[in-house]
């Protein structure tokens, strides 16, 4: 099916090391655009350093200071202010990867967070983290306690069927992570794809007027679905940190 | 009917009973924000985060099943 060839990656340049395949995809190659543009953007914007800002340290500025009020001041606290550079980074890169999608480049044009590996690998890395500093701030011990809820009714029941639950959960986030990233940025720009490629379905200029402007409009909701994927990524990364650094109450 | 005509049946309906039980939770939820914030429109900021957040998760349940038609019809 033609359709899903827009949805994978293809080979640029093949590197093979022993057997495992670190070729350079048309994916990697965008996510050092993304990782570049983030770069440039941000130590341009943080360079300007003006008092009253404008332009582009204008954006950037409302930005960070948006993601600092939501993700420390309401969700983290100001002692854990150490976590902020890792999120904001995980939204930028995100927010970059999501937009970049959005552009035809031939050749090289790819969504990267549309496939499931690279959020996988995101998602793997928020796990890491979480279970980290769940380890430690109360210790090994304080971390396994966390998997026995308290106050449950008939204990020699309940408590295993409620550990089992717990480690289920304790995978799925990371899981649902990646996944939710990946179909949503999957789904919006096949639906865009979809509403374009009705001209040649169709074989008529008649019908291009409307599948264009329909286009149009699923284009302009992708923006807004690019940024608040990115933000839902990085706040539940931001969620999944607070609740395992948080003491016992 | 060949079984893989019932692959896309499925496929088809699995995105399709999703979206029904998505809509449905996503209008109680967002309806049900807008009225706290016409109640109380000083916690309306805090309201939208977690508005979208809790959109995300019931968002996420019907690209689960997106994904599952995919798999159904594209493989």
């Amino acid at each position: 099916m033609e359709l899903m060839e827009h949805l994978q990656t293809h080979v640029l340049v093949p590197i093979t090391i022993r057997g495992v395949d670190l070729s350079i995809t048309n994916a990697v190659v965008m996510m050092w655009i993304a990782c570049g543009l983030v770069f440039l953007t941000l130590v341009f914007a943080g360079r300007a350093g003006r008092l009253i800002p404008k332009g582009l340290q204008n954006v950037m500025e409302s930005m960070v200071s948006f993601l600092r009020q939501t993700f420390i001041e309401e969700i983290l606290g100001e002692e854990n202010v150490s976590w902020f550079p890792f999120v904001a980074t995980l939204f930028f890169f995100i927010l970059y990867c999501n937009l970049l999608g959005l552009i035809p480049i031939p050749a090289i044009g790819f969504t990267a967070t549309s496939n499931i590996l690279v959020t996988g690998s995101l998602a793997v890395a928020v796990f890491f983290c979480v279970q980290g500093v769940g380890i430690y701030k109360h210790g090994v011990w304080g971390y396994l306690k966390k998997f026995v809820p308290k106050g449950v009714p008939l204990k020699v029941v309940l408590i295993p069927i409620m550990m089992v639950i717990e480690i289920i959960s304790l995978f799925a986030k990371p899981f649902s992570l990646a996944v939710r990233l990946a179909a949503n940025m999957t789904a919006g720009h096949l639906v865009i794809l979809v509403f374009l490629s009705m001209i040649i379905m169709f074989r008529s200029y008649l019908i291009a007027p409307i599948s264009v402007g329909m286009a149009t409009v699923m284009m302009a909701f992708e923006v807004f679905v690019a940024l608040i994927q990115a933000f839902i990524f990085s706040i539940l990364a931001t969620m999944y940190i607070a609740e395992a650094s948080a003491s016992e109450h | 009917m060949e079984p893989v005509g019932f692959a896309y049946l499925g496929g088809g309906l699995s995105i399709g009973l999703a979206a029904l039980g998505t809509g449905i939770g996503m209008g109680i939820l967002v309806g049900k924000t807008v009225e706290g914030m016409a109640r109380q429109p000083e916690v309306s900021g805090l309201l939208r985060t977690t508005m979208i957040l809790g959109i995300a998760f019931v968002e996420a349940l019907a690209l689960y099943a997106l994904v599952i038609s995919f798999l159904l019809i594209f493989k």
